[in-house]
C-alpha cells in the first residue's frame, strides 16, 4: 500500500464538493465552539452523532475532523484575548499571549498562534500519514493476547498517568466499564445489568452515553457554577507579524511540533505535557529571556505548535489502533462503532478510502483554518458576547434532540437525564470524565480479546503472555502500578527530608 | 485539619463512595446470577469480567471513603465560564432538570414541537433570561425548525403528538 | 444628596466621571457610581473590570470625595440600574455620557441616554467625551 498514492486518492475524495462543503462546515464549528466558553469539539461532535447517522460516513467524519482541529485555532483564540484561560492545553499559550494582547500585540499572538498551528497541523499530519500506515503494519501482526494487553496498557495510561488522582481515575474508570457492560453478553447472549428492562437488553447506545456525559453533563455543571462577573476581551485588528516576529517565532513552531506529535501518539500522551516543555524549552533557548512572562512571543508560537501537533498525534493512535487518548477522539470512536465499522488495525485494509479521505481532509482543513482564522479573528472574538442563556439552552435541546432521535424512544432521554447527573456529579467531586468514556467504548473490546486469548489458550491463563510483545506490555503496565508506590518508598528513605514538609493534602503521614 | 466545613464537604464526596460501592454489588450480584455451563470455547465466560469490574468498583468504594475521611478532596472542574467560588447554584440547575423531565413526559404524547417549545424556554428561562416573549418566539421557532429539517432532511419523523395533523 | 454617575469603561465615561467628581466636590456630597452589566454573555467590554475600579476608587480617595462603587450583574440593562440607583440614594444629579452621534445616528438616540433623560426624577447632566 503505497502513502502517496493512497493519498492522492484521499485528496480526490476529499475535494469533492460535498466533502468539501461538510470540511468547510467542519472548520467553522470547530473554531466557533473552541471560541465560546463552555463548548469544546468532544461535545459538539458528541451531540452531531445522531445527526451523522444519515451522512455518509466519510463526509461525517471529514466533518469531525475539521471540528476537532478548529477547536484547537478557536481556543487559542480566547485565551489570547480574554483575561482567563480555558481548557489546560491553552492555559500556556495564555500565559504569554494575553501578556503580548495586554502589551498592544494581540495581532501579533493571534498571528504566530495561527500560523504555528498551521505549520504544526501540516507536519503533523503528513507525520501522521507516514507513521500510521507503519504502526498498522507492526499491529496487524499481533495477536488476541498482545492487543489486549496494548488495551489494557491505554486504559490504565489514561486513568494512573493523566490526572490529578489516580484513585477517582480508576472510579470513574469502574463506572464506565459497568456501563458497558450493560445488555446481552456477545458470545452467550445472556442479559447482564438489564433488570429484566428489555429496553436495556441492547445496551446503553453509546451516543446517548456520549452525548449524557459530554454534553448534559457539563451544560448542567457550567449552569450550576455561571461565571457572573463579565469579563474583558481585549481588542484587536486583524492580525499580522513583523520581521522580527517571523524569525523568532519559526524555530518555536518546529520545536513544538517535535514535542507535540510524539507525546500525542502515546497512550499516555495528551496535550498538556509537551505544551508545558515547550514553553520551557523556548523560555531556556530564547535570545530575550526576560521577555517570558511579559509577553515573549516564542511562549506562544512554541505551545500552539505542540498542541495542534499532539492533536495529529493523537490521531495515530486512534486510526491505527483504535485507542482514543483524548475525548474528542473517544466520541469519534464512538462514531466509528455507531457506523458500524469497528475501529483498529483493520481499519486501514477495511476502510482503506474513507481512512486517506480524512487524512486528506485533514490537509484541507488546516488550510481553511489558516485562511478563516488569521483574517477573521476578531470576528470570532465577537462570539463571546452572545447571551449565554441561550448557548447552555441550545445544548440541552439538541442533545436531547440527539439523544431522542437514535431511537425515537422516550426512555433514551431518561438515561441522558441519568447519566447527565452522573456527569454533573463526576465534574463536581473531581472524577475525570475521560476513563469513563473509555471503559464504555473499550470495556467490550477489552473483553471480547481477552476470551479471545483464553479460548486460543483453552483456558491456561499462561496464554496472556503468549506473546513477547504482551509479556513487555504487561512489565511497563507493572512499571507504571509500581511507580508512584516506589517513588514514595525512595522519598521517605531519603536523608534529606526535612521533618517541617506539611503532608500533601492530609493524605499521607509520614511522621508513622 | 477537619473544621467543619471540610468534615460536611468530606460527607458529600463519601457519597460518591457510597454510589461506586453500590454499583459494584449491583453488578456482582447481577452478575451471579447468570448461567456459566462450563464450555471450551469460551473458558472466560460471561461472569468473569463483570466479576473484576464489580471488584474494581467495590475497592475504589472503600479506598476513597479512606481517602475523603482523610481530608483528601476531588477537585472540582474549571472552564472559561465557571466559578467555583460559590456552591452550586441550584436555582439555575433544579429548574434546567425540571425543564428536562418536562420534555420526557410530554414528548411522546404532546409532540416536539411542544415539548421542545417547552424545553428550550424553560431552560433559557432557568438561565436567567428575562426576554420573556422573545424567548418564547424562538422556542417555538427552533422546535419547528428542528421538526422539519429532521424530517426532510435526514429522514426522521420526530412525533408530531397533538398537532398530527396541522404538521 | 448624591450625585449617581453612570460609568462605562470609554472616553465618554470618563468625561461623565470627571464631571460627576467636580459637582460632588462642588456641593460636597457623595458620588455613587454605576457600572453595570446584564451579566448574559461572557465578555461584556462595558463592564470595568477590578483594575480599572481600584484605579478609580484610589483617584476618588485622592480626591477627598465621599464615594459608593456598586456593580450589579442581575440581568437588568445599564438605564434600569442608574435609574435604580438615582432612587435608592435620593440622587440629586444624574450623570452620564454621551457619544457624538452622526447625523443619522443623531435621529435614534443611544436608548440608555434617552430612557435616563426621559424617566430621572432628577436632573441630568449629559456630558460629551473630549
Amino acid at each position: 500500500m503505497d502513502v502517496w498514492s493512497s493519498l492522492m486518492d484521499g485528496f480526490a475524495t476529499a475535494l469533492t464538493p460535498m466533502n468539501f462543503v461538510y470540511a468547510v462546515i467542519g472548520v467553522i464549528l470547530g473554531t466557533a465552539v473552541g471560541v465560546l466558553p463552555g463548548l469544546g469539539p468532544a461535545m459538539t461532535v458528541a451531540l452531531l452523532l445522531p445527526v451523522t447517522y444519515a451522512l455518509e460516513p466519510t463526509s461525517a467524519f471529514i466533518m469531525f475532523a475539521g471540528i476537532y482541529y478548529g477547536g484547537m485555532y478557536g481556543g487559542s483564540t480566547t485565551s489570547i484575548l480574554l483575561n482567563t484561560p480555558g481548557e489546560s492545553s491553552s492555559v500556556v499559550t495564555a500565559i504569554e499571549g494575553n501578556k503580548m494582547a495586554k502589551a498592544g500585540r494581540a495581532a501579533q499572538a493571534l498571528a504566530t498562534a495561527a500560523i504555528g498551528s498551521f505549520v504544526a497541523g501540516t507536519i503533523g499530519t503528513a507525520l501522521l500519514a507516514v507513521c500510521a500506515p507503519i504502526v498498522v503494519k507492526f499491529a496487524v501482526s499481533l495477536g488476541a493476547p498482545s492487543y489486549f494487553a496494548i488495551m489494557v496498557l491505554a486504559l490504565l495510561a489514561v486513568t494512573a498517568v493523566l490526572g490529578s488522582s489516580r484513585l477517582r481515575g480508576f472510579a470513574s474508570l469502574g463506572l464506565g466499564l459497568a456501563i458497558g457492560l450493560v445488555g446481552m453478553d456477545s458470545v452467550t447472549g445472556q442479559r447482564r445489568l438489564t433488570f429484566g428492562q428489555p429496553l436495556l437488553a441492547d445496551g446503553l447506545d453509546i451516543v446517548v452515553v456520549a452525548v449524557a456525559i459530554f454534553a448534559v453533563g457539563e451544560a448542567l455543571w457550567v449552569a450550576a457554577h455561571l461565571r457572573r462577573t463579565p469579563l474583558h476581551a481585549i481588542p484587536v485588528g486583524q492580525p499580522w507579524m513583523g520581521k522580527s516576529d517571523w524569525k523568532r517565532s519559526w524555530k518555536p513552531w518546529l520545536r513544538g511540533t517535535a514535542f507535540g506529535f510524539p507525546f500525542g501518539a502515546l497512550p499516555a500522551g495528551g496535550a498538556e505535557i509537551p505544551t508545558f516543555l515547550s514553553y520551557v524549552t523556548e523560555k531556556r533557548l530564547s535570545k530575550h529571556p526576560e521577555e517570558f512572562g511579559k509577553g515573549a512571543i516564542e511562549g506562544v508560537a512554541g505551545p500552539e505548535a505542540a498542541n495542534n501537533a499532539a492533536a495529529a498525534g493523537t490521531l495515530t493512535p486512534m486510526l491505527a489502533l483504535g485507542l482514543p487518548t483524548n475525548a474528542t477522539a473517544a466520541v469519534m470512536l464512538a462514531a466509528f462503532t455507531s457506523y458500524g465499522i469497528q475501529p483498529g488495525p483493520q481499519l486501514f485494509e477495511s476502510q482503506g478510502p474513507l481512512v486517506w479521505a480524512l487524512i486528506a481532509s485533514l490537509f484541507i482543513g488546516n488550510l481553511l483554518l489558516l485562511i478563516i482564522n488569521l483574517p477573521l479573528a476578531p470576528l470570532w472574538a465577537k462570539l463571546l458576547q452572545l447571551p449565554r442563556p441561550y448557548l447552555y439552552a441550545g445544548i440541552l435541546f439538541f442533545a436531547t434532540l440527539g439523544a431522542y432521535s437514535v431511537n425515537l424512544q422516550a426512555f433514551d432521554l431518561v438515561i441522558l437525564l441519568i447519566l447527565g447527573a452522573l456527569g454533573f456529579m463526576m465534574r463536581r467531586f473531581g472524577l475525570p470524565v475521560l476513563p469513563l468514556i473509555l471503559g464504555v467504548i473499550l470495556g467490550p473490546r477489552i473483553e471480547g480479546q481477552l476470551r479471545k486469548t483464553l479460548q486460543l489458550s483453552a483456558g491456561d491463563p499462561a496464554g496472556l503472555l503468549g506473546e513477547p510483545i504482551a509479556l513487555g506490555i504487561y512489565v511497563i503496565i507493572a512499571l507504571i502500578l509500581v511507580w508512584p508506590f516506589a517513588y514514595k518508598l525512595i522519598r521517605r528513605n531519603r536523608p534529606e527530608r526535612r521533618p517541617l514538609i506539611p503532608a500533601n493534602s492530609g493524605a499521607a503521614d509520614y511522621s508513622d | 485539619m477537619t473544621s467543619l466545613t471540610t468534615g460536611l464537604k468530606g460527607r458529600s464526596e463519601l457519597g460518591v463512595a457510597l454510589l461506586l460501592g453500590a454499583a459494584g454489588v449491583l453488578v456482582f450480584l447481577d452478575a451471579n446470577g447468570l448461567v456459566t455451563p462450563y464450555s471450551k470455547s469460551d473458558p472466560v465466560g460471561p461472569k468473569t469480567v463483570p466479576f473484576i469490574v464489580a471488584g474494581m468498583l467495590v475497592v475504589c468504594a472503600v479506598l476513597l471513603a479512606i481517602n475523603v475521611l482523610r481530608g483528601g478532596k476531588g477537585e472540582a472542574e474549571g472552564g472559561e465560564d465557571v466559578d467555583l467560588t460559590h456552591p452550586a447554584d441550584w436555582k439555575t440547575v433544579l429548574p434546567l432538570a425540571g425543564a428536562f423531565i418536562l420534555n420526557i413526559l410530554l414528548i411522546d404524547w404532546a409532540g416536539w414541537v411542544i415539548s421542545g417549545t417547552v424545553l428550550f424556554w424553560g431552560s433559557v428561562l432557568a438561565l436567567g433570561s428575562r426576554h420573556f416573549v422573545r424567548d418564547g418566539l424562538i422556542s417555538v421557532a427552533l422546535s419547528l425548525l428542528t421538526f422539519y429539517g429532521f424530517y426532510l432532511g435526514l429522514g426522521i419523523a420526530l412525533p408530531a403528538g397533538l398537532l398530527e395533523g396541522i404538521l | 444628596m448624591t450625585v449617581v454617575v453612570g460609568y462605562v469603561p470609554t472616553p465618554e465615561g470618563e468625561a461623565a466621571l470627571t464631571q460627576a467628581i467636580a459637582e460632588a466636590r462642588k456641593s460636597n456630597t457623595t458620588l455613587v457610581l454605576i457600572n453595570s452589566s446584564k451579566g448574559e454573555a461572557t465578555v461584556d467590554n462595558r463592564f470595568a473590570q477590578e483594575g480599572d475600579i481600584h484605579d478609580i476608587e484610589q483617584r476618588l480617595a485622592s480626591q477627598g470625595i465621599q464615594y459608593l462603587v456598586k456593580r450589579p450583574v442581575r440581568g437588568h440593562d445599564a438605564a434600569a440600574e442608574v435609574l435604580d440607583a438615582a432612587e435608592e440614594h435620593n440622587a440629586d444629579l444624574i450623570v452620564i455620557g454621551l457619544r457624538r452621534r452622526t447625523p443619522v445616528g443623531k435621529l435614534i438616540m443611544g436608548s440608555t441616554s434617552q430612557r435616563i433623560l426621559l424617566e430621572a426624577d432628577c436632573p441630568v447632566l449629559a456630558v460629551k467625551a473630549g
